[in-house]
């Protein structure tokens, strides 16, 4: 057997799913693959791409879950992903088998990227899913006449209800899928020359291939530089309009499935009525009170739900340090165990419970089908700002994280209003600056109620969110008038039925989503808690061994216990003085103390650019080295005991906390956001520009603050 | 009469789409000549517009939907 045939034979069939947005592709992904799914980026452009592995009767498929897209003409970059795939120039990197999902309620529109991918050549099978939409609709569909016109097979099932799923893997098994007949001949619309010319520079297998690739390979990033000229000169000797092209292509399609409608399909209904749902949800004044009535119970669930296992793991990881400290003998490896390793866990283990219960809420909303009602409901309010209706998905989910907001930015086809809002998403208040809010709110603000019912440490959390909000229109509107371009901004978006939310592909992004801040945001945090511990720890030597000499010589005479701890104390205060770390906080003083800072503070400001949660972590582990190792303090109560050395006043009183707020509220202080952005972007230079402006920002409206309330 | 002069709850047979580069879009989301929709929803102050076209719910821009040449039926 000859090693390439070997190969092949080991390696898996690859099934790539596709389909139109909201068809329920998701829920058979997940279905199929379960939680054995990875997900990485595709080259050149920054979707997400989703595979996992199945075995079924012994053999190996990967399927991959392409995003949803209405036809293979490319709008977005989420749609240009299918075509590349499906038309990758290098034949094996194409999928072997393609799955298609359609609504079976919305037939015709599904059939418009199901003949495509017919016409295409791929070896396709049909899913006709939500059949129980289509039969509540009185819908039915003739399967074997749709068999009959389009050659490929074709299934029904009703994902949602589990039903009819087994056919789908023994489908995938069998591989039961075909090439179907040609719907559209391209040459009706192309000159064969052309499409020839192109079939032979490329090795394609047929003339709509050919045409997807006079169409759309120019404009693709991800072509060879000298195969885009090559069509671009082809471009110019070619005397017809491609986007003529394109309308007629998609009249004689129409043409073709309606024909084909006819022939499969039987309705007993005409146009859907009015649904009661949307009457209250879209309506002109109750749909903004639903929408702000839905965002305030999403927070006060966040708020207290969240808080119960945020204390617990807070409480079980002091005690922990208090644990290995008894265990292990004293020592610098036992001082790393305990102080730098254990709260930098700590820190990034505490977020789970608020960052799972916010995708949570993220993904019933999009599941539910209400988030597209947002952008409905935001659209108008948005544009003047320069924003999109859809950036109301990347602001609210910056909420929970700025990543996955500018992550979905994408779906925005325009690229000034994208930008836009990939540069003011980070000014949401996402759940690390929570932590941040959180105890310095409990700090300085009573936890009373006023007129009865407003607790005021709430209103003081709204206050902060809503300063956020500030910042994004402001910002989107400064770039409103910077940013220019030619492309068209348009709408144009389904509105899907209401449905129950799926719960277990809920519990799946909420799953994932905290795996992926736990080992991706978990690693830096980790690694800049040792870095800190080093940092803190050490520092020039002979100042250092000055400060503990000079602490043992005043030890010598002393026998009285409490004035021991007293001169201890003060000399491993002084020893932080003089570390690294100290000497770093001190440099940046000058600059810090306008806004009401020490450089205790300095130090967590430097540490928490990487990541505003750091914030709370170098604290704890700046006040606990400082302090005394053994009494388990939670961080609040270490925080409140601290005096300022500067002025002599509580550390954390009411100016400098309420400065501290503000300055973290506009703060980029992220490193994973900004790289992001670099992806998204694919240049430095707008996370360059968006660290600068918001440090600026920051840093001006946190020394108003303080001015404020000093 | 484009579909955006449609008054609320009342329905147009799809004449034609005017020319524009968001044309091919409209079309591809089902938006053709001889199709019936209806003016379901209107956003306030000149928002978008959502059309009941078969069984599909669809919002326009106010702007989108003035490129759909309609009759009022």
């Amino acid at each position: 057997m000859s090693e390439t045939l070997l190969s092949k034979q080991i390696q898996s069939s690859r099934v790539a799913i596709i389909g139109n947005p909201n068809v329920g592709k998701s829920t058979i992904f997940n279905y199929l693959t379960g939680l054995n799914q990875k997900i990485g980026n595709y080259p050149g452009v920054t979707v997400d791409k989703k595979t996992g592995l199945i075995n079924l009767k012994g053999e190996n498929f990967e399927i991959l879950d392409l995003p949803g897209t209405y036809s293979l003409f490319p709008n977005s970059e989420d749609e240009i992903i299918a075509h590349r795939v499906l038309n990758h120039t290098k034949i094996e990197a194409r999928p072997d088998y393609v799955l298609m999902v359609i609504d079976s309620s919305q037939l015709s529109r599904g059939l418009f990227l199901a003949t495509q991918l017919i016409d295409l050549g791929v070896n396709l099978a049909i899913i006709l899913n939500m059949s129980d939409l289509a039969e509540k609709r009185k819908i039915e569909i003739k399967s074997y006449e749709l068999f009959k016109a389009l050659g490929v097979p074709i299934l029904s099932t009703d994902a949602r209800n589990q039903k009819g799923l087994d056919q789908v893997k023994s489908l995938i098994s069998e591989k039961n899928f075909s090439k179907g007949s040609q719907t559209v001949d391209i040459k009706q619309v192309i000159p064969v020359e052309i499409l020839e010319k192109v079939k032979a520079k490329f090795e394609l297998e047929n003339a709509y291939q050919a045409y997807q690739m006079i169409r759309f390979g120019a404009k693709d990033v991800a072509m060879p530089e000298e195969d885009r000229l090559w069509l671009g000169q082809l471009f110019q000797t070619m005397n017809f309009s491609l986007e003529e092209a394109q309308l007629e292509e998609t009249k004689l399609r129409y043409k073709k499935i309606t024909d084909i409608v006819t022939q499969a399909v039987t309705k007993k209904e005409a146009a859907k009525p009015k649904s009661s749902i949307d009457s209250v949800v879209l309506h002109p004044f109750w749909g903004y009170l639903i929408f702000a009535g839905i965002l305030l119970v999403i927070f006060q669930t966040i708020f207290t739900w969240a808080s119960y296992p945020m204390d617990l793991i807070d409480g079980l990881f002091a005690e922990l340090t208090g644990y290995i400290n008894d265990l292990l003998p004293a020592g610098p490896l036992t001082s790393l165990i305990s102080e730098g390793v254990i709260p930098g866990i700590g820190g990034v283990v505490i977020f789970i419970p608020q960052i799972a219960l916010l995708f949570g809420f993220l993904a019933i909303l999009e599941d539910t089908g209400y988030m597209s009602r947002v952008v409905f409901l935001m659209d108008r309010w948005m544009r003047p700002f320069g924003l999109h209706g859809k950036s109301i998905v990347p602001l609210v989910s910056g909420i929970a994280c700025a990543i996955p907001g500018v992550m979905a930015a994408r779906n925005i086809s325009n690229w000034k209003e994208k930008m836009i809002t990939i540069m003011v998403t980070p000014l949401m208040s996402c759940s690390a600056r929570l932590p941040v809010y959180i105890i310095l709110i409990g700090l300085t603000v009573p936890d009373e109620l006023i007129f009865g019912f407003i607790n005021m440490q709430a209103l003081a959390l709204l206050g902060l969110y809503l300063l956020g909000v500030l910042g994004v229109l402001f910002t989107s509107l400064v770039m409103k008038f910077i940013l220019k371009t030619k492309e068209n901004s348009f709408l144009m978006t389904e509105l899907p039925p209401y449905r129950l939310p799926r719960w277990g592909d809920v519990g799946i992004t909420m799953f994932e989503k905290a795996k992926t801040f736990v080992f991706e945001a978990g690693k830096v945090i980790l690694a800049i808690s040792i870095i800190l511990w080093v940092l803190a720890t050490y520092g020039p030597p002979s100042r250092m061994e000055e400060v503990r000499l000079q602490g043992e010589a005043r030890l010598e005479n002393v026998t009285d216990e409490s004035e021991i701890a007293a001169i201890e104390a003060e000399t491993s205060s002084l020893l932080l003085e003089n570390s690294f770390i100290g000497i770093m906080g001190r440099a940046i003083e000058p600059v810090i103390k306008p806004l009401g800072y020490d450089w205790k503070i300095g130090i967590a400001l430097i540490t928490s650019f990487a990541a505003r949660e750091v914030f709370i972590s170098t604290i704890a582990t700046i006040y606990s080295i400082g302090g005394d190792v053994e009494d388990e303090l939670t961080i609040r109560e270490k925080l409140s005991q601290q005096i300022n050395s500067n002025t002599g006043k509580p550390t954390f009183d009411v100016p400098t906390s309420f400065s501290l707020m503000v300055f973290y509220v506009f703060a980029m202080q992220c490193m994973s956001t900004l790289a992001v952005v670099k992806r998204e972007t694919k240049s430095w230079k707008w996370p360059l520009i968006q660290t600068a402006y918001m440090s600026i920002l920051a840093y001006v409206m946190a020394f108003i603050t303080f001015q404020i309330f000093s | 009469m484009t579909a955006a002069a449609l008054p609320l709850n009342r329905s147009g047979k799809i004449l034609e789409i005017l020319p524009s580069p968001l044309k091919i879009n409209l079309m591809e989301l089902g938006f053709l000549p001889g199709k019936y929709i209806t003016l379901h929803h209107q956003a306030p102050s000149g928002g978008p517009m959502a059309f009941q076209m078969e069984e599909t719910l669809l919002a326009l821009r106010k702007s989108e939907a003035e490129l759909i040449r309609v009759e009022l039926i």
